[in-house]
């Protein structure tokens, strides 16, 4: 292969063309602030972004014509199948990987304080989100864009069996996911033997009708002004300085000085517990007929049906797992921040979910995990961007899509070797 | 109460109007590429920043007579939006033109997060407004009540109906609607024929992008004021109307902005104001599910 | 050698550790601004900022705290309750403020002190009128401004009195703010005997009020109050105005600043409205050299800037007075001893409210400038 020869003046004009395009594009909104009815120039900034626009096409269009731009182009990810498959036999070090984030996770605890625990906790709520979401649109290829709805169910769920029912953080634990399933089934029935894009409009629609009756609903939800959710309980044992309904304080009942992080801290712990739950049962799952059915509609739906799967039903159990998996999110929310109110749960909630599943990797777990954690935790230690915050996710949203739209680590599967005399 | 039932009337009319204008853009793009652009209401706010910066530099330089801001304001505001259009296009979706079927969707929903933030980040998280241009108001008298339209509105009805008009005739007279209608009913076809389609799908993002430009233009005209956050629940009002009256049928576009519409106003004049969104939402969620080709739409068939 | 490398391991972590020490000790007196600093009710946001920013310069000019400086935070909240949450417990936990002046929504400023009463720190919030605030028996909690049944009481006696309404129309934003002040007007009005002819919501953020409005001509109401904010009050008068409502349009202290003529879209629509607020602080003899410093810069001390001030000014003579940034002991002191401030001599109850309001009046006119009556 001879290496191209650089086309300069194609360069230079699309440069031209970049720069042109981005003076009509940012000149108007970005040179020109308004101030109440009058306006103030600031043409340096958009001077300085044509700029940088002009010279980062030129560069680009330079570097995609030698060979190693041909080859970056060549490598970006076609639409190949889905799954990748590794060789047989081979042996995944992931165990040893898991091993040491549990013990991580651990003794993680004993060093952090306060505020650090609370970081975490919020990543890892995000990371329940992220899972329940990855099995609806990473392994059924549904996209679900009213998620946060199932999640407002499980944090509502608390806040309002509280207050109504007397219920507590381990009653509705399992109410929610139970709950908020049964919901996705509502939803779900009708709406999933619809074609895609549809499917994600109208959950989209679901999601704000939640978010806007509990807005609206004053006497019931508080409207915008929310609601306090209790804070879990410890045997019974209260983790609150004055106890609240009755009950008794652990500090009094053990003796010891009262200390605020305590809550946070077996919030984390049990939290942790269910995340990992959740890890087994969706590994499991994936790996049982119902998973590889997920995974092969999404693939291919018209081949699955000819072959005769119910695919409302297959798909109906993904929706429903999704959901009651948020619902759980939800009530380790509630718990956690003691106060819900709708703002909470925005369509920005849901499209931050599914910008976890799409960097993570549609359909990887381990990719899902360290998403949720990178997408939630870095704008809390780089506190000086979060105004750029809702750019870089979505800026990310579409290189991804761009470069690898199936995300940053790819499922990958074991190949098996056919042995000979057996039946595969 | 005729009085409550005829001015909601036209409320709902203004109201749908502009809707339809919205409408249109997701229309025409899921006609001819089957995808729906979710950047779509972001670029009708983008287009409400635009006509406010285009009044205030027109104040500027001391033009102040209503026609002479008008157009200028309509002019500046539907050829930046047309290119903000054409841009997002050549950005987020043309790369993607052969990859999942999940990847332009997700792509529109991380374009719409990148104007919505960029327009906060370049003019402010406040509110913005506009100067009151028109003033004064009709009143139709019924029975010993009154119904009182602005004549911002009278404006809007217009402008709306002219710009449905206009586009009418570039689809049905115009060298390019022919291309695009080619285009529409099987791109391969239309390719092997000699349209150039990836041409052909740059205009459609740019009269859709005109056409909420157009909107934008009018809706600050009429309420005054808005932020960077007010492309999100027009966006899916449009979407909905766009469903209403059957995707990808421009006629469906307009007749769904104005039925949806009505029926907000209404159903806020006679039950109930705060429920109003969710009314819109359930319309959308029982319209997809009992009959998703809409009014005018033809039933989608799956071919293998 | 691995014997060496950990005695220099040792000795860096005591560096560190004594470094840290010696930064505490030098530190300043650390004070959280919270309030809506970005979004619909950011102009409230900046006057709370102005009013602290002043106060802390002058305060250091003159000494500061015993000798410390006071350094301020800013913390937003964007008058949404979850983010006042999360922005209280970064001020407590990784800024380690002493005090907070803030919010300024009451439905941010109830939970928020939730967080500051736990950490045991002292807040006052310069504008969050809801009388909740003070009413859960925190210990910490003040307000330098008057509570919404005093400012209720007056609108209503007002509208019964002086503008001789007998159809009001009452309209509120849901918000414990807004809603606690339709209320608190309400139940004065029925007091007195006026039943109103409507009470609905509207929800903030909102733009199209047009049915809303319909409904009030249905109505045939000659006075509408409103309790809510600036982003929601401007058009809906517009476009009562539009309809052809001419009824008088009364609201509360959250319309306090000029931007409520830009999102009413021109002072044609503000000229009459009616609101209630504390006698305007910049006719207090005190506050002369204070406001002068103000329009020095060209910033008009407008709506709750000189509240904010006050509020500084009260945080730093109860540090001085208690001889420690001790919340309780703080908070102890103030409720004891009368404070000079900007706004005239300020003492507060034991719930930690004003124990006089002063609320009267005002009038916004055609020039887009409010008058108080």
């Amino acid at each position: 292969m001879s290496s191209p020869s650089i086309d300069l003046k194609k360069a230079v004009l699309d440069a031209l063309m970049a720069g042109l395009l981005a003076l009509v594009v940012f000149g108007p909104i970005v040179g020109v602030v308004l101030q109440g009815y009058a306006f103030q120039m600031e043409a340096g900034r958009v001077a300085w972004m044509v700029g940088v626009f002009m010279v980062g096409r030129l560069l680009l269009s330079v570097f995609l014509q030698t060979a190693r731009g041909q080859r970056l182009l060549d490598s970006f990810e076609q639409t190949s199948g889905g799954v990748g498959v590794l060789p047989p036999g081979h042996k995944s070090r992931i165990k040893w990987v898991i091993l040491t984030l549990i013990v991580l996770a651990c003794i993680f605890p004993f060093f952090a304080n306060k505020y650090l625990l609370t970081v975490v906790i919020f990543g890892l709520i995000y990371v329940l989100l992220g899972l329940g979401l990855n099995i609806v649109v990473g392994l059924a290829g549904l996209l679900d864009l009213g998620f946060v709805g199932f999640y407002a169910i499980g944090a509502y769920g608390l806040a309002l069996g509280y207050e109504y029912l007397g219920l507590g953080f381990w009653t509705v634990l399992p109410l929610a996911a139970v709950t908020a399933a049964l919901a996705g089934a509502i939803l779900g029935f009708p709406v999933l033997r619809m074609h895609g894009d549809y499917l994600a409009i109208v959950t989209l629609g679901f999601g704000e009708i939640i978010r806007l009756v509990l807005n609206n609903w004053l006497s019931f939800t508080g409207g915008p002004n929310g609601m306090s959710a209790p804070a879990p309980t410890f045997f019974g044992l209260e983790f609150a300085r004055r106890a609240k309904d009755g009950g008794t304080p652990y500090h009094e009942f053990f003796g010891v000085s009262y200390d605020a992080d305590m809550k946070f801290l077996f919030i984390y712990a049990v939290l942790f517990v269910v995340v990992l739950l959740v890890l087994y049962i969706k590994h499991r799952l994936s790996r049982m007929p119902v998973g590889r059915a997920w995974e092969a509609l999404r693939e291919d739906e018209i081949a699955c049906r000819a072959m005769g799967l119910n695919h409302v039903l297959v798909k109906l159990s993904a929706f429903m797992l999704g959901a009651s998996t948020a619902g759980l999110a939800g009530v380790f929310f509630a718990t956690y921040s003691g106060f819900v109110n709708p703002a909470s749960f925005t369509f920005f909630e849901s499209a931050l979910i599914l910008a976890i599943v799409v960097l993570g990797g549609m359909g990887s777990t381990v990719g899902v995990v360290i998403a949720a954690f990178v997408l939630t935790v870095t704008p809390e230690l780089l506190r000086s961007f979060a105004d750029y915050r809702v750019l870089l996710f979505g800026v990310l949203m579409v290189v991804m899509m761009i470069w690898k739209p199936r995300g940053l680590i790819r499922i990958n599967r074991i190949g098996i070797a056919p042995r000979k005399g057996v039946a595969p | 109460m005729d009085a409550i039932f005829w001015q909601q009337m036209v409320n709902g009319l203004t109201l749908g109007a502009v809707y339809g204008l919205i409408a249109i853009g997701y229309t025409m793009v899921y006609g001819i590429i089957g995808m729906i652009n979710f950047a779509h209401g972001e670029v009708y706010m983008v287009s409400a920043y635009l006509a406010a910066i285009a009044i205030a530099l027109l104040g500027f330089f001391g033009i102040h007579s209503f026609p002479l801001v008008i157009l200028g304001t309509l002019i500046f505001t539907i050829v930046v939006t047309g290119v903000y259009g054409f841009a997002i296009e050549r950005i987020a979706y043309k790369p993607l033109r052969n990859s999942t079927r999940l990847a332009p969707l997700i792509s529109a929903i991380g374009m719409s997060l990148i104007l919505q933030n960029y327009v906060q980040l370049s003019q402010g998280a406040r509110q913005q407004g506009i100067p009151t241009l028109l003033e004064g108001s009709l009143r139709l008298h019924i029975g010993d009540d009154f119904v009182q339209l602005t004549y911002t509105k009278v404006f809007i009805l217009v402008a709306a109906v002219l710009g449905m008009l206009a586009l009418t005739f570039i689809i049905q007279k115009t060298r390019l609607g022919r291309m695009c209608r080619a285009t529409q009913q099987d791109r391969k076809m239309a390719q092997i024929l000699g349209i150039n389609t990836d041409r052909v799908i740059s205009y459609v993002f740019i009269i859709g992008a005109a056409m909420a430009g157009l909107a934008g233009v009018l809706i600050t005209l009429n309420y005054g004021t808005f932020d960077f956050y007010a492309g999100f629940i027009i966006g899916i009002k449009a979407f909905t109307a766009a469903v209403l009256g059957g995707i990808g049928s421009l006629p469906g576009a307009m007749l769904g902005g104005l039925i949806l519409g009505i029926a907000e106003a209404q159903f806020s004049g006679m039950v109930n104001t705060d429920y109003k969104d969710v009314f819109s939402f359930s319309l959308l969620v029982l319209i997809l599910i009992f009959r998703p080709q809409g009014l005018l739409g033809r039933p989608q068939v799956t071919k293998v | 050698m691995p014997h060496n490398g950990f005695r220099k391991a040792v000795m860096a972590m005591a560096i560190t550790y004594a470094a840290g020490l010696t930064t505490l000790a030098q530190a300043d007196v650390i004070i959280g601004v919270a309030g809506p600093m970005t979004g619909g009710n950011a102009a409230f946001g900046e006057q709370f900022w102005r009013g602290a920013e002043q106060a802390a310069a002058d305060i250091n000019a003159a000494g500061g705290i015993d000798g410390e400086k006071i350094t301020l935070i800013k913390a937003d909240d964007a008058c949404e309750p979850k983010q006042a949450v999360a922005v209280a417990n970064r001020l407590v936990d990784s800024d380690n403020v002493v005090a907070v002046v803030g919010h300024f929504c009451s439905s941010s400023t109830i939970p928020a002190s939730e967080v500051y009463d736990e950490a045991g720190i002292i807040s006052i919030t310069p504008g969050s009128t809801n009388p909740q605030v003070t009413e859960r028996g925190l210990t910490g909690e003040f307000r330098m401004c008057g509570r919404d049944d005093q400012q209720g009481t007056i609108a209503g006696d007002y509208i019964v009195d002086t503008l001789k309404a007998t159809k009001v129309a009452v309209i509120h934003d849901k918000d414990t703010y807004g809603q606690g002040l339709a209320d608190a007007t309400r139940a004065q009005l029925n007091k007195r005997g006026v039943k109103e002819v409507m009470y609905e919501g509207l929800t903030r953020g909102e733009k199209d009020f047009n049915a809303l409005v319909t409904k009030i001509r249905a109505s045939g109401a000659d006075v509408v109050y409103f309790g809510g904010l600036h982003p929601e009050a401007g058009p809906l008068v517009r476009q009562m105005r539009e309809q052809g409502v001419t009824a008088k349009f009364v609201s509360g202290d959250g319309i306090v600043t000029d931007e409520l003529v830009g999102t009413a879209g021109g002072p044609q629509f503000v000229d009459g409205v009616l609101m209630t607020f504390g006698a305007d602080p910049r006719l207090i003899p005190d506050g002369k050299a204070v406001i002068e410093k103000f329009r020095a810069n060209g910033y008009e001390p407008e709506g709750y800037t000189l509240y904010s001030y006050a509020s500084v000014q009260a945080i730093a003579a109860a540090f001085n007075g208690a001889g420690s940034t001790d919340g309780a002991e703080a908070s102890q002191w103030l409720k004891s001893h009368p404070v000079q401030t900007v706004m005239g001599t300020k003492s507060f109850d034991e719930k930690g409210d004003l124990k006089v309001s002063d609320y009267v009046m005002y009038q916004w006119g055609a020039d887009g400038k409010y008058k108080q009556l």
